[in-house]
């Protein structure tokens, strides 16, 4: 199986897109401010031109008339940089004095200032302006204008718009080389990162994920990838071990079979001898069909969760029943078995596989306890705990091969004659777990093996079956009459 | 096979009209396998190879016991059984399936089949099987049980064999009891564990054939001809005394 992975150029990436949209946020963001700025400074100024103006207005208006015309032609005289604009003109409206040819068609006389056009006059002729100006009335019904050019302020947006030119290209010009660059970066480790996940999808299960520290982000996805992959090689090995075990346990009873009918085939010279034959045959794909089956069914019990079915069981009950079909069996091979129960207990659960559990402890104990022997069959109680025990007096399970005889087909060497599938412990293994119980091997004279079932917090109120008296009690054993 | 319980099923099928059998089965060498078994065992055997031809043949055929694969083309067989159900068709119905899991099986029972197989199956496991379908034992008020010699008595809970009276533990009642209701039938080790222990797995140890020989040391003392058989390799039969 290929992953597919569409290589675009960075210029069609995801990471390229984004910085693009950032890039035109800052820059409408940038724009904004600046006409904020211009905004206020303009305001400002006219507002230092409108001050100014009322000022000088202010200054001259109370003196006498020629005082006035004095004054005014001093401060145009005394203007080098042709910003004061001056002039009095008569009740008609021509013109006295000062700079201005005629009086501006709306301004207002004995207003504020207020933004006007006229057209000053000077040596170099008539010349038309944008100015701020203020016109009040003096005596004898004449006027006196004042003005001073904002021409600043239309300075003032040039300056600003290159400084904003000056800002703004170069920050989005370095805006798409850094989303260009983040985004070939990431582009790379992607493609690098494919290129190892295909190697492992290809079947190289030693192959990581690179990564540099562990603090980049980048790096830490790498490291916890390259866990799970640890993780999942472990399990696909192991599964290879079970893979091998399985083949060769199912390759010796059809090995059997098969030689069995091809002897009979060429050396049976009755109908009796073939079918003798082919009976021994079909009882070893028997053999080999328990196996399959056994495997089903431990792969059932694996894959299942914790189902709705399950419901307070009373175990007492329950064992007295394996008790009851397993004490003729072991009485055929001369084993005595016991049951004793300290007291009437319940755990939650499935019934019919917690008893398939306990049988297969109870056939098992029974398989590899010599004639004479004895397995007892416990249930007490210590502490929050409900325990199901099933002790032999048999040859035991060594330390060494605690953890082994949990591993499927696993057969001591000492019993390998002993006839079974070698699964039984798996399948009380995998029914213990479904249950969220404990299967513990201990030490004893024989073996004993205990499933402990820990009390279930009470869920819907219903109240658990267990007396509290019970504690440590131990039961008596007592062998069927 | 034994020949007895060949001689057993002829004279069977012999007494009463031959029975007939509907196998709706898509694999067809498995189908031939079993329609040549259960003509040996002198059944009249029909063959579907999908659901619907199935259905249909079930419908106008009128078969006194019929066989269903769980999947089949067409339609599945528990949808066959859910259909048949509905029309009011009672015919025994025994399921095959591949599927073995536990949950399967009540599913199978729960819809209306009778009885349920596991392949891979024995050829006698499923004819023992399907007489056990043809002769389910009639609901009977009585409440004492005989065959031949052998008496039951279900309130009291004891059991003679003529004058003898027979002391059971509760477990070898119940054998007893399922095994009298059968009487000349071949049972089998699966059909007893399922029927008398309720088990719902298949033990390693030889479970049925302990209990059974402590039964049978009950039922057929010394000097009396054997009443509970061995049928080597298949199962056993409750035979009466002729």
């Amino acid at each position: 199986m290929k992953i597919p992975l569409r290589q675009p150029k960075f210029l069609g990436s995801a990471t390229f897109y984004m910085t693009l949209v950032v890039a035109a946020v800052f820059g409408v963001f940038i724009i904004v401010l600046f006409g904020f700025i211009y905004g206020k400074i303009d305001r400002y100024l006219i507002a230092r031109s409108d001050g100014v103006i009322t000022a000088q207005i202010n200054g001259i208006i109370d003196l006498p008339r020629e005082l006035i015309q004095q004054a005014v032609d001093e401060r145009l005289r005394q203007d080098p940089r042709g910003v004061q604009l001056a002039a009095i003109f008569a009740a008609d409206g021509h013109r006295v004095g000062g700079n201005l040819q005629n009086m501006p068609p709306d301004l207002r006389i004995g207003g504020p200032a207020q933004a006007a056009k006229i057209v000053r006059i000077d040596r170099n002729g008539g010349e038309q302006q944008k100015i701020r100006a203020i016109a009040r009335r003096i005596d004898s019904n004449d006027v006196l204008v004042m003005g001073r050019n904002i021409d600043e302020a239309s300075e003032l947006t040039l300056v600003v718009s290159e400084a904003m030119a000056l800002g703004l290209v170069p920050g989005f010009c370095l805006c798409l080389v850094a989303g260009a660059g983040i985004s070939r970066r990431a582009q790379r480790r992607v493609a690098e990162v494919n290129e190892r996940v295909q190697r492992i999808v290809a079947g190289d299960l030693h192959e990581r994920l690179p990564y540099s520290s562990g603090t980049e982000p980048f790096s830490r996805l790498a490291i916890i990838v390259n866990g799970m992959l640890d993780e999942m090689e472990g399990m696909i090995r192991a599964l290879e071990g079970v893979g091998n075990d399985i083949a060769h346990d199912l390759r010796t009873p059809l090995t059997r079979a098969r030689l069995i009918l091809e002897r009979g085939l060429s050396h049976a010279t009755t109908l009796e001898q073939l079918q003798a034959a082919a009976d021994k045959a079909i009882a070893g794909i028997d053999q080999s069909l328990s196996i399959v089956t056994a495997l089903l069914r431990l792969a059932e019990i694996e894959n299942s969760r914790r189902s709705a079915g399950f419901g307070y069981v009373a175990i007492g009950d329950m064992l007295r029943e394996v008790f009851d079909i397993y004490e003729p069996i072991a009485d055929s091979r001369g084993i005595t078995l016991r049951i004793g129960i300290s007291s009437e207990l319940a755990v939650l659960g499935d019934r019919d596989l917690l008893m398939e559990a306990v049988a297969n402890l109870v056939d098992n104990a029974i398989k590899f306890t010599p004639e004479g022997g004895r397995v007892d069959l416990e249930l007490l109680r210590e502490g929050h705990e409900t325990i199901v025990r099933v002790s032999d007096t048999g040859g035991g399970i060594a330390e060494q091969e605690r953890e082994a005889v949990l591993r499927r087909f696993y057969r001591s060497d000492k019993i390998r004659n002993t006839p079974g599938v070698g699964l039984g412990l798996n399948l009380v293994a995998a029914i213990v777990r479904l249950h969220g119980f404990r299967l513990v091997i201990r030490s004893g004279p024989g073996a004993r093996v205990e499933i402990i079932c820990l009390d279930q917090p009470d869920q819907d109120g219903e109240a658990q079956w267990t007396p509290a008296t019970a504690q440590a009690v131990s039961p008596v054993l007592e062998q069927a009459s | 096979m034994s020949t007895q319980i060949e001689e057993n099923a002829v004279a069977q099928a012999a007494k009463q009209t031959v029975a007939k059998v509907l196998l709706i089965e898509d694999d067809q060498e498995t189908a031939e396998q079993i329609t040549a078994e259960l003509a040996d065992h002198g059944f009249e055997v029909e063959w579907s190879a999908d659901g619907i031809a199935g259905l249909d043949k079930a419908r106008t055929l009128h078969p006194d016991a019929m066989i269903v694969d769980r999947l089949l083309p067409g339609m599945d067989g528990l949808t066959i059984i859910e259909a048949l159900r509905k029309e009011r068709v009672r015919t025994p119905v025994l399921v095959l399936s591949a599927l073995g899991a536990v949950n399967d099986r009540v599913r199978g029972l729960r819809m209306g089949g009778d009885d349920y197989l596991t392949k891979p199956f024995a050829t006698v496991e499923l004819v023992a099987r399907i007489e056990a379908l043809l002769r389910r034992p009639t609901e009977s008020r009585d409440t004492i049980r005989r065959v031949g010699a052998l008496e039951l008595d279900l309130i009291e809970r004891t059991a003679r064999r003529g004058e003898r009276v027979i002391d059971l533990l509760p477990r070898e009642f119940r054998l007893l009891e399922y095994m009298m209701q059968h009487s000349g039938q071949l049972l089998t080790r699966a059909m007893l564990l399922e029927e008398v222990w309720n088990y719902k797995f298949i033990p390693t140890t030889n479970l049925v054939d302990v209990h059974m020989g402590r039964l049978r040391h009950k039922v057929d003392g010394p000097g009396e001809t054997s009443m509970i058989h061995n049928v080597r390799g298949a199962g056993f039969i409750l035979r009466t005394v002729d």
